[in-house]
């Protein structure tokens, strides 16, 4: 069967970070100023080359592409030759509109994953439009990519798609990240969940015969992680649990019946919502409250963070009241193995420190199952 | 509408067949034999856990029949009512003799030890930390507790030390289980570093020895044995079914441990006793381990033959420790299109593929018998040089 490949580059992405700009959104001239040249035309070239090369024949997939350097002319470049052009761009540049439009296009026609090349903006304008319905998959091509949707690098990327076109990959949650350019140029850093989307997984395997597996979708293993917090719950009465943000923690809380803001911290006691979407003053409220309170985390976006990218809310003050050993971290393990470590970065050095003496955790992966996992403090 | 109560026998059957998951009996109009007739062909076989060819032995033959002459076809119970037979009492004391340790317990199955007693060593408030290769029957032993549980890094001790330092604090009763000979890769589980990580945190070690009884250790006396770690080991499950050439589970430890299992496992409790002609053949089996040592010299022998001539030929072997020798050719279709032309060639091994092993790790699992002679070898080795090369392996 022929397989429907969305296919969009973002032309202009990475431009701005060799030139010291820290991202491309909103300062394209200023970066062509300083003598920016493209990357993502490049990038995507040589991922669609290996991908073609090593894996597979032409005729296996028909691609849907915009004209120009948006697309087409890095996969003729590439030697494909079943391609349609949904998408024509007017006049030379091209701006997040053009990727937005291009989306529409594709989602008529049906495609089965919109393979891009860019960065975390990128993905960002790809997933307004297509929300949950088509996953996607990034060529690592920005400044910056802390979304879980790219592959580690084009290589990569490459043999995911190969993957996913031959059935071995399944489709899973994949957190998209947002970091205000315009203060990190200043030097803050704030990354912002932006929402979850459909990305790639490597699926769950389990033994049932004594060689035959069966692979495991990742909503079942999330009813498990659920099941698991249920009783977690149950043995102890008298907690406050605040629920961290991302598609796992939104899951559980789901099937809890608990009405939980997929981007935000939430709090439930007894079973009931006692706080919603808070901020880091609204959490300590309750904990001046409330004396015996656990955490729920799950590592959120490329790199693993469970602390320090998408939830400020949990400060440094939150986390030292509540104490590091009462912060449970669950995951699927198909985020595992792509991430086989949780990052921490409070942005305070000494609870930092706390967290490096540690040096590992417990992460529970299954209905009363855990395993180790590594954490890493430094920045990077 | 009145369900149709038996329809999901047949969908779920015929789904399995649709993704070629479904078993295809193969079927042995001969003996376990080194060489035996499968599906009308004789091949020679690479693929039996029957390591030291003691199914076929003389003396386990004689002493099976001179058990069933003596005392019977059955058993007649559970062991626990009347189903306890002095040769089964015998067994188990020459069994606990042979393995170093203080007593010894039969099972029907080896399945039977794991899910029998597992679940009666951890319960709520404890903790089972397992090597995250660990064989099904393991699996299963460990999904009938309300302990929770953890997994460690495949034979990685400071991985387990970080688990155990974290239940340390938490736990009741910590239990570590690990395979002592590791099925598909043939590898050892580092079973002295374990020992002494229990022994500091005040947990209990558990392996499952099943592919290490018989084969590895002095006179093939497991896995204990191999680390001079006798009796050290908490529990030490084992099985009749492979290197022994009979069939039954097996634990070996301290009277306590026995004790404990006989009067705790349901498997143990609930299902009938061996046959006595089965216990008259465990009992030869260790007899011959103890009396006859060229047939575990004649196993190590023709592996380390084995393995050399393939790793000359260009063949990757993998990380094994073992007579189970994984001969690695890369994709799945690969390794199941060599296992086809092999038995075309008259040898019978069976391909091991993703998910079982990593996706550019298929292979043909092969597993050595005392019972091949060097011209059997050379035949096979003749066979995997020519088709490595025709399918570009080698």
């Amino acid at each position: 069967m022929v397989s429907k490949i969305g296919f969009i580059v973002n032309p202009i992405a990475g431009m701005g970070g060799k030139v010291g700009l820290k991202g491309t959104d909103g300062v394209l001239g200023e970066a062509i100023k300083r003598g920016a040249k493209p990357i993502a035309p490049l990038k995507a070239e040589e991922t669609l080359k290996e991908f073609l090369s090593k894996y597979t024949s032409n005729d296996e997939i028909k691609w849907f592409t915009c004209s120009g350097n948006m697309g087409s002319n890095e996969l003729r470049k590439a030697g494909v030759k079943n391609l349609e052009i949904v998408y024509k761009l007017i006049g030379e540049t091209t701006d997040p509109k053009d990727t937005k439009s291009a989306c529409k296009k594709l989602m008529e026609k049906k495609v089965e994953l919109i393979l891009f090349c860019g960065g975390d903006g990128t993905a960002r304008d790809i997933f307004s439009v297509v929300k949950k319905k088509i996953p996607i998959l990034g060529i690592p091509s920005g400044v910056k990519m802390h979304s879980g949707v790219f592959g580690v690098n084009t290589s990569a990327s490459a043999k995911m798609l190969y993957e996913f076109i031959n059935h071995r990959l399944t489709i899973g949650d994949a957190e998209l990240m947002d970091l205000d350019e315009e203060k990190y140029r200043k030097g803050e850093w704030n990354i912002k969940l932006f929402g979850i989307a459909k990305g790639i997984v490597e699926p769950t395997y389990v033994q049932v015969g004594k060689s035959y597996y069966e692979s495991v979708s990742d909503d079942e293993i999330k009813d498990e992680l659920a099941e698991h917090i249920t009783d977690e719950v149950k043995q102890n009465p008298g907690f406050l649990y605040l629920f961290g943000s991302g598609g796992t923690i939104e899951y559980i809380a789901r099937k809890m019946n608990i009405d939980n803001t997929l981007l935000g911290i939430d709090a439930v006691f007894d079973g009931k919502i006692v706080g919603r979407d808070l901020n880091e003053e609204g959490i300590l409220k309750l904990l001046s409250k409330y004396s015996k309170v656990k955490v729920i985390l799950s590592p959120i976006g490329a790199q693993g963070f469970i602390l320090g990218r998408g939830n400020l809310q949990l400060s440094p003050r939150v986390i030292k009241k509540i104490g590091i050993d009462n912060i449970i971290v669950v995951s699927t393990p198909s985020k595992l193995a792509s991430t086989p470590i949780i990052r921490v970065d409070t942005g305070d050095k000494k609870l930092d420190q706390c967290f490096m003496e540690k040096e590992f955790m417990m992460v529970v992966i299954g209905y009363r199952l855990s395993r180790v996992v590594k954490i890493q403090t430094n920045n990077f | 509408m009145k369900r149709n109560s038996n329809a999901f026998l047949k969908e779920e059957y015929n789904e399995l067949v649709k993704n070629s998951f479904d078993w295809k009996l193969r079927i042995l109009e001969t003996g376990s034999t080194p060489h035996a007739v499968v599906d009308g062909k004789e091949v020679m076989m690479l693929c039996s856990n029957n390591y030291l060819n003691l199914s076929n032995h003389p003396r386990l033959i004689q002493s099976a029949i001179d058990a069933a002459k003596k005392f019977g076809a059955g058993s007649g119970s559970v062991r626990a009512i009347a189903g306890t037979m002095a040769l089964h009492m015998e067994v188990e004391k020459r069994l606990a003799r042979f393995k170093g340790t203080e007593s010894s317990l039969i099972y029907q199955t080896g399945f039977a030890a794991n899910a029998g007693l597992i679940p009666q060593l951890a319960g709520k408030g404890d903790i089972i930390i397992s090597d995250e290769l660990n064989h099904g029957s393991i699996i299963d032993g460990v999904r009938l507790t309300k302990a929770d549980r953890a997994i460690f890094k495949h034979k990685d001790i400071g991985d387990l030390e970080k688990v155990l330092q974290d239940a340390d604090k938490k736990y009741n009763r910590i239990l570590v289980i690990t395979d002592g000979v590791f099925s598909m890769d043939g590898d050892i589980a580092p079973m002295d570093g374990i020992v002494k990580l229990t022994n500091e945190y005040g947990a209990m070690s558990y392996v499952d020895d099943a592919h290490g009884e018989g084969v590895i250790g002095p006179d093939g006396r497991g896995i204990g044995a191999h680390f001079g770690i006798e009796g050290k080991i908490d529990v030490e499950m084992g099985t009749f079914s492979k290197a022994y050439g009979v069939v039954g589970g097996l634990i070996a430890g301290s009277q306590d441990l026995v004790n404990f299992a006989y009067n705790k496992s349901r498997t143990w409790l609930l299902s009938g006793s061996h046959p006595p002609a089965v216990a008259g053949a465990q009992l030869a089996a260790i007899d011959v381990l103890e009396t006859e040592p060229e047939h575990v010299k004649n196993l190590w022998d023709n592996t380390k033959y084995f393995k050399k001539e393939l790793n000359n030929m260009g063949f990757d072997t993998g990380e094994s420790d073992t007579p189970i020798t994984p001969v690695i050719v890369g994709e799945s279709s690969k390794a199941k299109e060599l296992s086809d032309k092999l038995y075309e060639e008259g040898i019978f091994a069976l391909p091991i593929v993703f998910p079982m092993v990593a996706r550019d790790k298929a292979r043909i699992r092969t597993i050595m018998n005392a019972g091949l002679t060097r011209e059997d070898l050379d035949f096979a080795l003749e066979k995997f040089e020519k088709l490595g090369k025709k399918l570009v392996i080698i």
